[in-house]
């Protein structure tokens, strides 16, 4: 899918969509329509890392609305909030890794998948992991090294893997139970 | 001599059925019991009429059952057609209508629950406000059928928007908080115990005119179509906005404005959030 033929949300196109909204309620609504345009944008599109400045998102041409810096900064911060994003730098905030899935999804979607394929008590590498032949279709196929990290992340901290070094990132084990 | 004492008075006096009475007071009575019998007599009639009605209605709804169940438009006729006779095909009583095997309660109560739906996923956008025509639209896209009731099989797929008001009318009647409002001609449903006097629906009213700015207004908008001063006017935005019923569109240097999601144009098909 390319930028040209993705497919907006209504809200997209609703003038106030570009208003932070002072009333808490709908606010929350509208940034919650947010959330998922941005995630599902930089997911359809495979797009890694949101440039904060480059977003084409935060203005629409057709209906000449744009969100000013400071609105841009409030739905920036309550994705990150939500689990969505992760900012590289997050003194400057300026590039946010998209988090297609949150950590703890793809970590109970690797523990699924490892259960299924007799992966338990047996060692995997990282590579394997987003780029191994036995992933095809995984929500974890292709992803960020980084994410993937954080889930395994996750999963260690529930006794369900533990990760040891290898020569290479890429060849870091690990070890389900 | 003592004067005769009431009780004396009647004993002498001998009315019928104990009543005290002398000349004129004496006819009194009478033309109560005369009224009684005739008010009985005129109830009895009534009632029998009634019975004769619905009777009629009843095989007419037979013969007519196929057209009732699939057009909305004799539907609606039908239903009609009973309303100002006090007859109420719809009512959950057993018996009578029942044994008609009408079915069209159960179409209308199951529609009722439908449209409830709808407007409590909507709430969140439009403050509890949509109009009639966007649920409609909005349960015809989900492909929404219903069922009449297990006697009579078959599948409702074509509904109106009368039969939308019905079952908003149904819901109104079991105290859920839902009504309809008029805003201009078009007919919305309220599923919020707001309150929204005239000044509210006057402002939407408003924003409901066709034209390039159907769906919102700016305070000289109202104030140009009201006369009203600028305090009152902010006063009904302000509680339009505090219900999620209006949205505010900032632009630097430009009025704000107001805008409406039940009554917006475009409309919002992809609106409902997943969250």
């Amino acid at each position: 899918m390319t930028a040209e033929n993705f497919e907006y949300p209504d809200f997209y196109q609703f003038p106030p969509s570009f208003t932070i909204q002072p009333v808490l309620a709908t606010r929350e609504k509208q940034l919650a329509l947010w959330r998922e345009l941005i995630l599902k944008y930089h997911t359809d599109l495979r797009i890694k890392t949101l440039v904060v400045h480059e977003c084409p998102l935060w203005k629409n041409e057709t209906i000449g609305r744009e969100l000013n810096e400071a609105e841009v900064n409030a739905v920036m911060e309550d994705f990150c909030k939500s689990g969505h994003g992760e900012w590289e730098d997050p003194g400057t905030k300026t590039r946010c890794r998209i988090l297609w899935r949150k950590p703890e999804q793809l970590a109970s979607d690797l523990y699924d998948w490892a259960e299924k394929n007799g992966f338990i008590n047996s060692v995997c590498t990282v590579y394997e992991l987003h780029s191994g032949e036995d992933v095809n279709g995984m929500s974890f196929q292709g992803a960020d090294e980084q994410l993937l990290r954080r889930a395994l992340a996750v999963l260690e901290s529930q006794g369900r893997c533990t990760v040891f070094k290898g020569e290479t990132s890429s060849e870091d084990g690990i070890k389900f139970f | 001599n003592k004067p005769p004492t009431r009780k004396q008075t009647r004993l002498t006096e001998m009315p019928r059925r104990g009543r005290i009475g002398v000349g004129r007071a004496s006819a009194a009575p009478r033309f109560t019991e005369k009224a009684e019998e005739m008010k009985a007599v005129s109830l009895q009639s009534a009632m029998e009429t009634v019975q004769k009605l619905e009777t009629k209605l009843a095989d007419f709804s037979k013969k007519h059952k196929h057209e009732i169940q699939t057009d909305p438009a004799f539907r609606a006729k039908f239903l009609q057609m009973c309303a100002p006779l006090g007859v109420d095909p719809l009512s959950s009583k057993k018996g009578f209508w029942e044994k008609v095997g009408l079915g069209i309660g159960e179409f209308y109560y199951e529609l009722a629950v439908k449209v409830a739906e709808v407007c409590l996923a909507s709430r969140s956008r439009n403050g509890g406000i949509i109009s009639v025509s966007e649920v409609r639209r909005i349960l015809m896209k989900r492909g929404t059928k219903f069922k009449l009731s297990s006697s009579t099989g078959g599948k409702v797929d074509k509904y109106s928007r009368d039969d939308i008001i019905t079952a908003v009318e149904k819901l109104s009647k079991l105290g859920s908080g839902f009504r309809t409002v008029h805003v201009g001609s078009t007919v919305m449903i309220v599923s919020v115990p707001t309150e929204l006097n005239n000044d509210h629906m006057e402002v939407m009213r408003i924003a409901n005119e066709d034209g390039p700015n159907k769906g919102r207004v700016t305070v000289i908008d109202v104030q140009r179509g009201t006369e009203w001063n600028e305090d009152r006017v902010r006063r009904a935005l302000d509680l339009l906005l505090s219900e999620g019923m209006a949205w505010i569109d900032i632009q630097k240097g430009k009025n704000s404005f107001f805008w409406f999601p039940s009554v917006w144009k475009e409309g919002f098909d992809s609106f409902e959030s997943e969250e």
